[in-house]
């Protein structure tokens, strides 16, 4: 059977690893190659870094770092922030990325996202939504501020073939309060594409209430990582116990 | 020496990088003269078959590989891409010819439930009907096409609504759907196993 996927994710600004809340008052929280060597170590089932300031700050990237992160980890890891071209996402396989994670350039061009699948795969190109609510619907955050609903992007990623979804729900991010179990409800209902959520962990008991309603992909997190006593091995003991299978 | 060939498909470093930990010496290359002189041979890849054979054929590397591994018979381990690309016919995303070393074809993944790809991490069983023999261990999955083989081999299956083929051997061949160099222990140990054979 496969497993449910538990998934760290590590945010860097460029200087170091930080961690928001509701993407906003970035906390300093470490360093990336330490903080992939303890994941390793800890037997985690996939590791997700973004560089979340690559594409406000019109940068590329620092492959040397990412390299060095990717040199600790002996399981997939999936790495994005600004990635826009093809020679991104070749730049960042070639170091050893199994997927790239790619947002801003899939709102502005869909096409290339087809183009991209049709070249490298539709299994490493993963599609990061960050969805908020407005007036009962949810919307997809990005940096111009117009208001994206959030159907129409994931039936359009849908047609271009995007390999997974990625999904983080801004309102709860950084907040430790649950996951938005609407939003993947929603999510789940459009795509038969893998999903990992993102946003909200606080405790074990978040993981089990989402999986009980009938989620079943990849759940990242972050802060329950940082800001907590659990670890991720913690977090699957707490599935397992609630009959959701994981890799101990 | 193994060497990992480069064909430009993809995540050749990773395969590296479990070598080194292994401490097996290793080289990635697409030279003739490294690939001749190798111990064994890994044939790694990540992308779709058509590109897949459309690169290797684009480096001579298709006649090539077929001396080194059967008829010198050198260890050759394939992953993912690697393991399709040497069935006979691939369709990803149309019809096309593979290295055909082992008779069958790789066809697409047709679940009804579960959704495509096949992501993440599953394990591995010795027979296609019971699934009480069970490989205790789970290996990294991501692919929406697996081989069908059609004729006798060494099998391990996975189940996803229904039983894939995991991994094939056949003599000095050994591939594998799954992504051992992502498997972490269980992973690692399988390669080292292979090539200390």
């Amino acid at each position: 059977m496969l497993k449910l996927r538990i998934i760290p994710v590590l945010t860097f600004n460029g200087f170091s690893l930080v961690k928001t809340k509701q993407f906003k008052n970035p906390r300093t929280i470490g360093n990336p190659i330490q903080a992939a060597k303890i994941f390793n170590r800890r037997n985690v089932d996939e590791l997700i870094f973004i560089d979340i300031e690559a594409t406000r700050q019109k940068r590329k990237i620092n492959l040397g770092l990412v390299s060095k992160i990717i040199d600790e980890c002996y399981m997939p890891i999936t790495i994005g922030g600004g990635v826009s071209s093809f020679e991104d996402i070749d730049n960042l396989l070639k170091i050893g990325a199994d997927k790239v994670l790619i947002k801003s350039k899939a709102i502005e061009d869909p096409t290339f996202i087809s183009e991209s699948v049709k070249y490298f795969g539709s299994q490493c190109i993963s599609i990061a939504v960050d969805a908020y609510k407005k007036n009962n619907s949810f919307y997809i955050y990005q940096i111009s501020g117009e208001d994206i609903s959030l159907n129409s992007f994931i039936l359009k990623m849908n047609d271009v073939c995007a390999g997974e979804f990625a999904v983080n729900y801004v309102d709860n991010d950084g907040m430790m309060n649950g996951f938005e179990i609407g939003l993947y409800k929603e999510i789940m209902n459009m795509t038969k594409k893998p999903i990992i959520a993102i946003g909200g962990a606080g405790e074990p008991n978040h993981f089990v209430e989402l999986i009980t309603n009938g989620f079943f992909g990849g759940i990242a997190a972050s802060s329950i990582y940082n800001f907590t006593q659990y670890t991720p091995n913690d977090i699957k003991l707490a599935l397992n116990k609630n009959n959701t299978l994981t890799r101990l | 020496m193994i060497v990992i060939v480069n064909y430009d498909m993809g995540n050749l470093r990773s395969v590296e990088k479990a070598l080194n930990h292994l401490n097996l010496e290793n080289k990635i290359s697409d030279k003739k003269s490294d690939i001749e002189n190798s111990s064994g041979i890994i044939l790694p890849g990540v992308g779709s078959f058509e590109q897949g054979m459309k690169n290797l054929n684009k480096k001579g590397l298709t006649h090539l590989l077929k001396n080194e591994v059967l008829l010198k018979k050198k260890p050759f381990l394939g992953i993912c891409l690697g393991m399709q690309l040497i069935m006979e016919i691939g369709f990803e995303p149309r019809k096309n010819k593979g290295l055909g070393w082992i008779k069958g074809e790789v066809i697409p993944i047709k679940n009804k439930v579960l959704p495509v790809p096949h992501l993440g991490w599953n394990n591995i069983y010795k027979t296609k009907e019971s699934i009480s023999d069970t490989i205790d261990k789970n290996f990294y999955f991501i692919h929406s096409y697996h081989v069908k083989p059609n004729e006798k081999l060494e099998m391990m299956y996975t189940d996803y609504e229904y039983p894939m083929v995991a991994s094939i051997r056949k003599e000095n061949i050994f591939a594998t759907q799954f992504h051992p160099e992502k498997s972490q222990k269980a992973g690692l140990d399988l390669i080292r196993k292979f090539f200390n054979e």
